[in-house]
C-alpha cells in the first residue's frame, strides 16, 4: 500500500465530507429550494431560511463528531478483539449508555449537557462488563460468545429503556427520537457538553496507535517489541467505550457505524492504525451525514431517526462479512 | 439440556447436544400413540404430567385474565354467558376486549413455542430460534408494511408469511453454507433482525407519524386491541399446521441421533429439515399477525420445556404448551402489574427471556471457568 495512494483516500474523504456537509446544510424535509440556502449562506436572504440554517448548523456538526467517534470507537474494538465483527452496538455500550440516561433522566427529571453525559458513562462501563463478564470464556478464540452476549444485553437493556419510555410518557416526550438515535433536536449545548469526553477518548485513541500495529502482529511479538499489552488494550477500550458513550449520550445509540466504517478503511488503506484512524474520522462523519440527509428526505414530508437509516445499510456490511467467511465457526 | 452448549456455538460441529440426550436413546422410554398407517406419536408419562399441569395453570391464567380488574367477569358470568343469559357489559367484556385477548395470547403462544422447537431440533443448536435468526422481526415488518403501507394489497398473514420467509431466506443466503454454523447464524441472524426493525420503523414513521406507542406494539408485539379476527386467523393456521407438524414429528425425534442413523431408519433428513423450516415460518408468521413481533417465546419454550420433561428430541407438544404459558402470563402482567401496566407485551417477554438468556450464558461462564 503505497503512501500516494492513502493520501489519495484521505484526501477523497476530505472532499466528500465537504460536500455531505453542503448537503446537510442545504437539505431538508420539506422542499426549500437549494438556491434559497446559498443565498443565505452568502449572507443574504430571508428569514425564515437564518432559522432553518440556525437548527441545522448544530445538527451537521453534531452528526459529524458522532460519526467520526462511533467509527473510531469501531477501530479500536475491531483491532484490540482483534475481530473483524467488534462494534460499539454489538457489544452493548449504545444500550448501556442509553439505559443509564433514560434511568437517571426518570429519577432527576430530564437533565441536559453535562448530566446526560455523566449518567451514560456508568451504564456503559457496566453493559460492557457484563457482556464481557458473559461472553469471555476461557480458552475460546471465537467471537460468537461476546456477540451473543452483546444481544442478550442490549435485548434486555432495549426493553428496559422501552418500557421505561412507554410508562413514563411525560417525562421521554423528547426521547423518543433518541431510543433509536436521532440528530434531529441536536443543539450546541449538548455538543459542549459531550465534547471533552470525546476529545479525551480521541487522545487516548492516539496515544494507542503504535502499540495496535505491535498488536497486530500478534501478543507474543507486541510483549517481545516492548508494548504493554494489556495496558494498551485497557487503555484502547476505555477510549472506545468514551467515545461511544458520549456519542450516544449526545443522540442515542447508532448502530452500525462502528461496524461499516472500519471494513472501508482497511479495504482503502491497509493495517496500518497511523493511517486508519484519522481516515475513519472523516469517514465516520461523512457516513452519518450522509445517513441524516438520507433520513430527512426518504420519509418525506416526515422524518426518519437517523439510526434507523444506519442500520438499513450497515447491516448489510455484517452480512457481507459473514458471507465472505470472516467468522470462525 | 441443562445447560447452553456453547461448543455447539463455536468451533465444534454441532452435534446432540448434551451428555443427557446422548446417554438415553430418544425412542426408549416413550410409549407410541398409533393411529392409521402414518401417525406414531411418542409420549412419555411425565411429559403427559406436565401437559397436564401447564394446561392447567393456562386455563387458570386465562380465567384470571377474564376475572381480575374492574372490567373483570367471573367464572359465573362466564357460565351466564354460554347459557346466554349475561348481561351487556359483561358480553362486551367477554366477546370483545379480554377473550379475544386471551385466546389470542394462547393460539400464538402455540404457535411461537411449536415454531421453537421446530427450528432447534432441525438446525441442531439450541439458539437457532426464529429470534435469533431475525423471522420474527421479519414478519412484524411485513405486518407493518401490509396494514399501514399498502392496505389492501396483500392481507397482514400474507404480508408476515412473505417477510419471514425473507429473513430466512437472507440468512440462508449470508452465512453462505445455509444454517450448518450456529455462529454465522446468530450473526447474519442481528443484521437481519436490524434490517427489518429498521423497515418497520421507516413504515411506522410514514404512515403513523411516529405516535410512540404504535412504534412500539409493531416493533415488540402487543395484544391490546385484538378482536375474533384475530383470533380467527391464528385457529385456522393452527387447526391445518398442527396436523403437518405431528406428521413430521417421529421423523424429527429421529434427526436428533444424527443425520445418517435416522436417513437409515427412513427419516429423509433434508426433506424433514425442509418441512420443518417451512412449517416454523408459517408457525411464526401466523403468531407474528395477531400479536406482533414477541421475542424471546420462541427461544425460551423448548429450553424450559426440555427442562421439565427431561426428555429428548423436540418436545414438541410441551413446548408449545410453555409457549402459551409464557404469553398468557406476561400479557395478564401487563394488564394488572401496577408498574407494568399499558406496556406492549413484548416489552416484558424481551426482557424476560433476554435475562433466562443471560442465565444461560453465565451457567455456561460459571462451568468453563471452572475448568482450566
Amino acid at each position: 500500500m503505497r503512501t500516494s495512494t492513502r493520501a489519495l483516500a484521505l484526501s477523497g474523504a476530505a472532499v466528500l465530507l465537504l460536500i455531505v456537509a453542503a448537503l446537510s446544510l442545504t437539505l431538508g424535509n420539506r422542499e426549500t429550494e437549494p438556491e434559497r440556502m446559498l443565498a443565505v449562506l452568502m449572507g443574504e436572504g430571508d428569514q425564515f431560511m437564518e432559522q432553518v440554517l440556525a437548527a441545522r448548523w448544530p445538527r451537521t456538526v453534531m452528526g459529524a463528531a458522532v460519526g467520526a467517534a462511533l467509527a473510531v470507537s469501531g477501530i479500536l474494538i475491531q483491532s484490540v478483539m482483534r475481530n473483524p465483527l467488534g462494534e460499539p452496538g454489538l457489544l452493548g455500550v449504545t444500550m448501556g449508555a442509553s439505559a443509564s440516561v433514560v434511568t437517571a433522566s426518570a429519577v432527576f427529571g430530564a437533565a441536559g449537557g453535562f448530566a446526560v453525559v455523566g449518567a451514560a458513562m456508568p451504564g456503559a462501563v457496566l453493559a460492557v462488563t457484563a457482556v464481557y463478564l458473559l461472553g469471555s470464556r476461557s480458552g475460546s478464540r471465537s467471537v460468537i460468545p461476546l456477540i451473543l452476549a452483546g444481544a442478550v444485553v442490549s435485548a434486555v437493556l432495549g426493553a428496559y429503556v422501552q418500557a421505561m419510555i412507554l410508562a413514563r410518557p411525560e417525562v421521554f416526550d423528547s426521547y423518543r427520537h433518541w431510543v433509536v438515535g436521532s440528530l434531529a433536536g441536536a443543539r450546541f449545548e449538548t455538543l459542549w457538553a459531550v465534547l471533552p469526553a470525546l476529545l479525551l477518548g480521541l487522545l487516548l485513541a492516539l496515544a494507542s496507535v503504535g502499540g495496535l500495529n505491535a498488536l497486530a502482529l500478534g501478543e507474543d511479538l507486541a510483549a517481545g517489541l516492548g508494548v504493554k499489552v494489556r495496558r494498551l488494550r485497557l487503555m484502547a477500550l476505555a477510549a472506545a467505550t468514551l467515545l461511544a458513550a458520549a456519542a450516544t449520550a449526545a443522540v442515542g445509540p447508532i448502530a452500525f457505524v462502528g461496524l461499516a466504517v472500519p471494513h472501508l478503511v482497511r479495504a482503502l488503506v491497509g493495517s496500518d492504525h497511523r493511517w486508519q484512524l484519522p481516515l475513519a474520522l472523516i469517514l465516520g462523519a461523512a457516513l452519518l451525514l450522509v445517513a441524516d440527509v438520507a433520513a430527512r428526505i426518504v420519509a418525506r414530508p416526515e422524518e426518519l431517526m437517523v439510526g434507523v437509516v444506519t442500520a438499513f445499510v450497515g447491516a448489510p456490511f455484517l452480512l457481507a462479512a459473514v458471507r465472505k467467511g470472516k467468522v470462525r465457526g | 439440556m441443562s445447560t447452553l452448549d456453547t461448543t455447539a456455538v463455536g468451533t465444534t460441529a454441532a452435534g446432540t447436544t448434551t451428555t443427557e440426550a446422548t446417554a438415553e436413546r430418544p425412542i426408549h422410554g416413550a410409549r407410541v400413540f398409533r393411529w392409521g398407517e402414518r401417525v406414531r406419536l411418542p409420549w412419555r408419562v411425565r411429559s403427559g404430567w406436565v401437559l397436564a399441569g401447564l394446561t392447567a395453570l393456562i386455563v387458570g391464567l386465562g380465567l384470571a385474565t377474564l376475572a381480575w380488574g374492574p372490567m373483570g367477569a367471573g367464572p359465573r358470568d362466564l357460565l351466564a354467558a354460554l347459557r346466554g343469559e349475561a348481561e351487556a357489559t359483561t358480553l362486551f367484556v367477554l366477546e370483545r376486549l379480554r377473550g379475544p385477548r386471551v385466546l389470542a395470547a394462547v393460539g400464538a403462544g402455540v404457535a411461537l413455542g411449536l415454531a421453537g422447537a421446530l427450528f432447534q431440533c432441525v438446525t441442531r443448536n439450541p439458539l437457532g430460534s426464529p429470534d435469533v435468526i431475525g423471522l420474527g422481526a421479519g414478519a412484524g415488518a411485513g405486518v407493518a408494511v401490509s396494514t399501514l403501507l399498502w392496505p389492501g394489497m396483500v392481507p397482514a398473514p400474507v404480508g408476515a408469511v412473505l417477510g419471514a420467509g425473507l429473513a430466512v431466506a437472507v440468512v440462508w443466503w449470508s452465512t453462505g453454507m445455509g444454517f450448518a454454523s450456529p455462529a454465522r447464524v446468530i450473526i447474519t441472524g442481528i443484521g437481519v433482525f436490524a434490517m427489518a426493525t429498521a423497515v418497520t420503523h421507516y413504515v411506522v414513521a410514514v404512515a403513523l407519524r411516529d405516535s410512540a406507542h404504535d412504534l412500539a406494539a409493531y416493533l415488540v408485539g402487543s395484544l391490546g386491541t385484538r378482536n375474533m379476527g384475530h383470533v380467527l386467523i391464528i385457529a385456522v393456521s393452527l387447526a391445518v399446521l398442527i396436523p403437518l407438524v405431528f406428521l413430521i414429528s417421529r421423523r424429527l425425534l429421529l434427526m436428533d441421533l444424527g443425520d445418517e442413523l435416522a436417513q437409515s431408519l427412513g427419516a429423509r433428513a433434508t426433506a424433514t429439515r425442509t418441512w420443518a423450516i417451512l412449517l416454523a415460518v408459517l408457525l411464526a408468521a401466523a403468531a407474528v399477525s395477531v400479536a406482533g413481533p414477541v421475542a424471546f417465546v420462541a427461544l425460551t419454550a423448548p429450553h424450559i420445556a426440555r427442562k421439565l420433561t427431561r426428555a429428548p428430541g423436540p418436545n414438541l407438544t410441551v413446548s408449545a404448551a410453555v409457549g402459551a404459558f409464557i404469553l398468557v402470563s406476561a400479557d395478564l402482567l401487563v394488564q394488572q402489574m401496577p408498574g407494568l401496566d399499558g406496556l406492549p407485551v413484548g416489552i416484558v417477554t424481551a426482557g424476560a427471556g433476554g435475562l433466562y438468556l443471560g442465565y444461560l450464558l453465565l451457567l455456561e461462564f460459571r462451568r468453563t471457568s471452572g475448568q482450566t
